[in-house]
C-alpha cells in the first residue's frame, strides 16, 4: 500500500510536468500548426544551464531565471531558423526535420560544452530528503512542490488563453491565421509570442522534472518529449485542459507499471497507449476532430 | 565550367555509370586489402538503408525517425535465426526483411486517420523503445552486452552450403543485393504504385479523388521500408559477427536520415551519394567524429532551407514516374474511353441530401438524378452549395442525411478512394495536380484505378505490367492528344500555365476511364481556345456514355453543352429545365440580380 501511494504519488508528479511540456508544445502547435520536436533539447538546456550555473556559485533564483531566459531565447532562434523559413514548404517534411535537427544541435553543444555524463541536479525547490506522511507512506516534498506548481501553471495558463485578450489573439490565430491577419491581430508577434512562452515552459517543466530524477544529461530530452506529446494525443491535440488529464494518466500508468513491473515495460505501454489512441480516437478524449479543407 | 557541370550531371544521373562502377568495384574487390572491401560493405548497407528511407519520406513523404528501430530487428533477426536455430545465410537474411515488413506495417496501422507527423513522433518512440528492448529483454538479445560469435564474414567463420565466405564473396553478395533492390526500386517508381505513393505524398485529398487509399498507401510504404531496412540489418549482422544495443540508438536513425537527406530525397541516385559520403566522412575526419551531433544537427536544421533537393537536386537529377522511356507505344486516338451501352435506369441518384457544417446549413436537402451520356450544370451564386454537392458525392464530405446511389449502390459516406474506385472521377476548384510530375505522369496518374499487376510484378517488369503500363500510356497520348496536350506532355507541370494544368487536370479525370464525371468550374481561368478545348474533351466523354455534372458561371460555355440545369441558392435547389427556361425564371432572376423594387416609391 505505502509503495502503491509512492507510485501514485511520483506518477501525479511526473504526469503534472509532462502536461506542462504538452502545454508548451500545444502552445506552438496552436498558432503555427508546427510541433516542435526539439522540444524535448529545450528542456534539457533549462535544466543544465540551472544545474551548471549553481554549481558554480550563482544563486539559485538568478540560475533560474538565466535557464528560462536561455530556454526562451532558443524558441525564438528556432523560429527564426526552423520554422518560418519552412511555413511555405508543403507538407510538414520540412518542419519535422528542421526542428529536430535544432534539438540535435542543442544536445551536440550541451555534450561538446558540458560533456555526455549525467550531471546531478541542486535541490532547488526544498531538500530530497524532506518527506511528509500520508496514509503511512512518506511522500516526498519535493514531488508535492513539482505536482502543485506545474498544475498552477497549466490551469493559469488556461484561464489566460481563454479570458485574456491575448488568450482570444492566440485561438484567433489559430484558429485561421490569414483571417485573424485580416481583423488587424498582431499574426506575427503573436506567433513569437507563443514561441517565448512555450520556452518558458520548457524551461520551467526541464527544471522541474531534473528536480524529480535528480540528474540531467544532455540526452534526457527525448523521452520526455515523446511521454509528454502521448499525454497531448491521449488528451487531445489542441487541448489544454486535455493534456493535463493525459498527463496525469500517463504519468501514474508509467509509475504503477514500472514500479511493479520494469521500467522498459512502462515505455511500451505509452507507446501501446499512442498506436491505441491514434487508431480508435486520433483526436484525443478532449480534442475535436480535424476538418478537411477543400 | 558550365558544360563541365551538364556533363557531371549526365554521368552521375546515368544509372548504367553506376551498374559499371559497382562491377569495377567488385572487380577491384579481390585485389584490395580487407580494411577497404569491408568499408565498401558498409558503405553498400548504408545505401540500402538510405533507399529505404528514401522510399518512405522522399517518395510516400512519411517521415520515419526510428529507422535505425528496422535496422536492429533485422540485425537481432537474422543473428538470432543463424546462431540459435542453425538457418542458413540467405534464408536468414530473407527472414530478416519478412520480420523488418512486418513491423513496418503495425507500426503504421494507424496511418489511415492521421497526419504525418504523429507518424513521425510514433516512428521516434519506436527507435527508442527498440533501443530499450534490446537492453532490456536480456534472455533473448544479450542484453547490453549484446550478441557474440555469430558467424562473420569478417572473421571467417560465414559459411552458405559448407563454404566459407570471407568479406570479399561477401561483398559481391551485398552488391548483388543492392543492384537488385535498386532495379526494383526504380521499376516500383516508375510504376503507379510509385506514383500512388507520390500522390499521397503531395496531396491525400487529390490522392483520394483518384481511387488511392491513402491509409493504405501509407501502411505500404512503411512495410516496404522496414522490408529494406531489415534486409539490410540482416547483412549487417553478418558482416561485423557482434551486435549491441549501442549500434542501434537513435543517433543512427539521424545518421540514416541525414544521408538520405544530403543525398537528396525522391532520387534514386541521391541516397547513394549520401550514404556513401556519410560512410567516409566519419573515418577520414577524425574532427567530424567529435561534433558528430553538432554536424547533423545543422545538416538537418539547414538542409531544408539551403539544399532542399540535396546532393543529386545540385546534380539535377529528375526522377521520372512512368516506364515511358522502356516501352513501345501502339497508339490507338479512339482506345482513350470506354464506349458504354445507354441505360435507363439512372446512374446517379442523389435523395434528400443535407449537409451541415456545425450548424451552418450548405444543402437542404437535394435531390436529383443523372442518367449515362447526359450532361448537367449546376448554377448558383456563391456559397449556394454546389461544390459543396460535388465534394459530398465524390465522398470527401459525408451528408448529414440523405442518400447517394451509385449505378445502384448506396455509396452516400464512404471514403472518397473507394468512390473513385467505383467510377466517379472529379476535378478541383483550384487544380491539384503534382506541380512536378510532368503533364503526362499527371494524367497517367489518373487511370490507377485501371491498373490490376501487382508491386512485385511491376518492380520485376514482369511482362503483364509491361502490358497494363503501355496501354494506358497510350490512352493518355490519346487524351493529351483530345485535350490539345500533345506538345507539352513532357514538360513540368508546376512550369505551365493555369489554362493547360486545368485541362489536364480534366484529362486526368478522364484517364480514369469513368462512369460519372464531376467538374468543378473547369472553365474558370481559360482562354477562349483553351476552353473549347475543354468543350471538346466534355463532348468526347457524352459521347462514350460518361455521365457528367458541371458547375461553371459561363452561361455561354454552358449553353452549348449541357441538357439540364439546376439552379441551387442557399442550398436548395430553385430552378430545374434547360438554359432557355433558366434565363427568364424569375427565382433565378432575383437570386442572381437581387429583387426587382415592386413598390412605388
Amino acid at each position: 500500500m505505502d509503495f502503491f501511494i509512492q507510485m501514485l504519488a511520483s506518477g501525479l508528479s511526473v504526469g503534472a510536468v509532462y502536461a506542462l511540456v504538452g502545454l508548451g508544445l500545444n502552445l506552438t502547435f496552436w498558432t503555427t500548426r508546427v510541433l516542435n520536436f526539439g522540444q524535448g533539447a529545450v528542456l534539457m538546456v533549462g535544466a543544465m544551464v540551472t544545474a551548471v550555473l549553481i554549481a558554480s556559485g550563482t544563486h539559485v533564483i538568478f540560475a533560474v531565471a538565466v535557464a528560462l531566459l536561455t530556454a526562451a531565447f532558443i524558441l525564438i532562434l528556432i523560429e527564426a531558423l526552423a520554422v518560418r523559413p519552412l511555413a511555405k514548404a508543403t507538407g510538414s517534411m520540412g518542419w519535422i526535420v528542421s526542428t529536430l535537427g535544432a534539438g540535435i544541435l542543442l544536445q551536440g553543444l550541451a555534450s561538446w560544452r558540458f560533456g555526455t555524463q549525467a550531471v546531478a541536479f541542486p535541490d532547488v525547490l526544498f531538500s530530497s530528503a524532506d518527506t511528509v506522511q500520508f496514509l503511512g507512506a512518506y511522500i516526498s516534498v519535493q514531488y508535492i512542490a513539482v505536482f502543485v506548481i506545474s498544475v498552477l501553471i497549466v490551469v493559469l495558463m488556461e484561464l489566460f488563453l481563454r479570458r485574456s485578450t491575448w488568450g482570444y489573439a492566440v485561438r484567433a490565430v489559430a484558429h485561421d491565421n490569414e483571417f485573424a491577419a485580416l481583423l488587424g491581430i498582431p499574426v506575427r508577434r503573436v506567433v513569437l509570442a507563443s514561441f517565448m512562452v512555450s520556452g518558458l515552459l520548457a524551461g520551467v517543466a526541464g527544471i522541474l522534472v531534473s528536480q524529480v530524477s535528480g540528474t540531467v544529461d544532455p540526452g534526457f530530452g527525448m523521452h520526455l518529449l515523446i511521454l509528454a506529446f502521448v499525454a497531448t494525443v491521449v488528451g487531445g491535440m489542441g487541448s489544454a485542459f486535455g493534456s493535463l488529464v493525459g498527463g496525469l494518466l500517463l504519468g501514474v500508468l508509467e509509475k504503477l507499471v514500472g514500479g511493479y513491473w520494469s521500467p522498459a515495460a512502462a515505455e511500451i505501454v505509452a507507446f501501446i497507449l499512442l498506436v491505441g489512441v491514434l487508431t480508435i480516437r486520433p483526436q484525443g478524449l478532449f480534442g475535436k476532430p480535424e476538418a478537411v479543407k477543400v | 565550367m558550365k558544360s563541365m557541370l551538364n556533363k557531371l550531371q549526365g554521368v552521375i544521373s546515368n544509372a548504367y555509370v553506376l551498374i559499371v562502377l559497382m562491377l569495377a568495384m567488385a572487380v577491384a574487390a579481390p585485389f584490395s586489402d580487407a580494411g577497404t572491401v569491408q568499408m565498401w560493405c558498409f558503405a553498400a548497407i548504408n545505401v540500402l538503408l538510405a533507399q529505404s528511407v528514401n522510399l518512405l519520406t522522399g517518395i510516400a513523404g512519411q517521415i520515419s525517425l526510428g529507422h535505425a528501430g528496422f535496422f536492429a530487428i533485422g540485425a537481432y533477426t537474422s543473428a538470432i535465426a543463424m546462431t540459435n536455430w542453425g538457418v542458413p545465410l540467405p534464408l536468414a537474411v530473407a527472414f530478416s526483411s519478412l520480420m523488418g515488413t512486418a513491423v513496418g506495417y503495425l507500426l503504421s496501422i494507424p496511418a489511415g486517420r492521421v497526419r504525418e507527423f504523429y507518424l513521425a513522433m510514433m516512428s521516434l518512440a519506436f527507435g527508442l523503445i527498440v533501443y530499450e528492448l534490446l537492453r532490456e529483454w536480456r534472455g533473448v538479445t544479450g542484453g547490453v552486452m549484446g550478441m557474440r560469435g555469430i558467424p562473420s564474414a569478417q572473421i571467417g567463420t560465414l559459411e552458405l552450403f559448407g563454404i566459407e565466405l570471407g568479406t570479399v564473396e561477401y561483398f559481391w553478395g551485398l552488391l548483388f543485393a543492392v543492384l537488385v533492390v535498386m532495379w526494383m526500386l526504380r521499376n516500383f517508381v516508375k510504376s503507379h504504385f510509385g506514383r500512388a505513393f507520390y500522390a499521397v505524398h503531395v496531396s491525400e485529398l487529390s490522392a483520394g479523388s483518384l481511387g488511392i487509399s491513402q491509409g493504405a498507401t501509407k501502411r505500404f510504404a512503411y512495410a516496404l521500408s522496414g522490408c529494406i531496412a531489415g534486409l539490410a540489418g540482416g547483412f549487417y549482422a553478418f558482416l561485423v559477427g557482434y551486435l549491441t544495443p549501442e549500434s542501434f540508438t537513435m543517433m543512427r536513425s539521424v545518421e540514416i536520415l541525414v544521408m538520405t537527406i544530403v543525398g537528396g530525397l525522391g532520387s534514386l541516385v541521391g541516397p547513394v551519394l549520401g550514404a556513401v559520403l556519410f560512410t567516409y566522412l566519419p573515418q577520414k575526419l577524425q574532427a567530424f567524429n567529435d561534433y558528430q551531433y553538432i554536424v547533423y544537427g545543422l545538416v538537418l536544421l539547414l538542409t531544408f532551407t539551403l539544399l532542399p533537393k540535396g546532393l543529386a537536386g545540385l546534380f539535377n537529377v529528375h526522377t521520372r514516374f512512368s516506364k515511358r522511356d522502356q516501352l513501345k507505344l501502339t497508339t490507338d486516338a479512339n482506345a482513350a474511353l470506354t464506349m458504354r451501352t445507354p441505360a435507363f435506369d439512372p446512374l446517379l441518384r442523389v435523395e434528400d441530401v443535407v449537409m451541415e457544417f456545425s450548424g451552418l446549413r450548405a444543402l437542404a436537402g437535394v435531390s436529383l438524378e443523372l442518367r449515362r451520356g447526359s450532361v448537367m450544370a449546376l448554377v448558383g451564386p456563391n456559397g449556394s452549395g454546389k461544390s459543396t454537392l460535388v465534394n459530398v458525392i465524390s465522398g470527401i464530405y459525408a451528408p448529414t442525411h440523405g442518400k447517394i446511389y451509385f449505378q445502384g449502390r448506396n455509396i452516400s459516406g464512404l471514403p472518397s478512394h473507394v468512390i473513385a474506385q467505383a467510377g466517379v472521377s472529379r476535378t478541383f476548384q483550384d487544380p491539384r495536380n503534382v506541380p512536378a510530375f510532368t503533364v503526362r505522369e499527371n494524367v497517367l496518374m489518373g487511370a490507377n484505378r485501371l491498373y490490376r499487376h501487382n508491386a512485385l510484378s511491376a518492380a520485376v517488369n514482369a511482362k503483364w505490367a509491361k502490358v497494363e503500363e503501355s496501354r494506358e500510356l497510350a490512352r493518355v497520348e490519346a487524351l493529351l492528344g483530345a485535350a490539345g496536350l500533345s506538345d507539352s506532355g513532357d514538360k513540368v507541370i508546376g512550369d505551365l500555365p493555369y489554362g493547360t494544368q486545368r485541362l489536364a487536370e480534366v484529362a486526368r479525370a478522364l484517364a480514369s476511364d469513368p462512369e460519372l464525371l464531376l467538374l468543378d468550374e473547369p472553365a474558370a481561368g481559360l482562354s477562349e481556345a483553351e476552353a473549347e478545348q475543354l468543350v471538346g474533351l466534355i463532348r468526347l466523354a457524352q459521347r462514350h456514355g460518361v455521365a457528367v455534372i458541371v458547375i461553371d458561371h459561363h452561361m455561354d460555355f454552358l449553353a452549348g453543352l449541357v441538357d439540364e440545369v439546376v439552379v441551387f441558392e442557399a442550398g436548395e435547389e430553385i430552378y430545374r429545365g434547360d438554359m432557355d427556361g433558366m434565363r427568364t425564371d424569375p427565382a433565378v432572376i432575383e437570386a442572381y440580380l437581387g429583387a426587382e423594387e415592386t413598390e412605388n416609391a
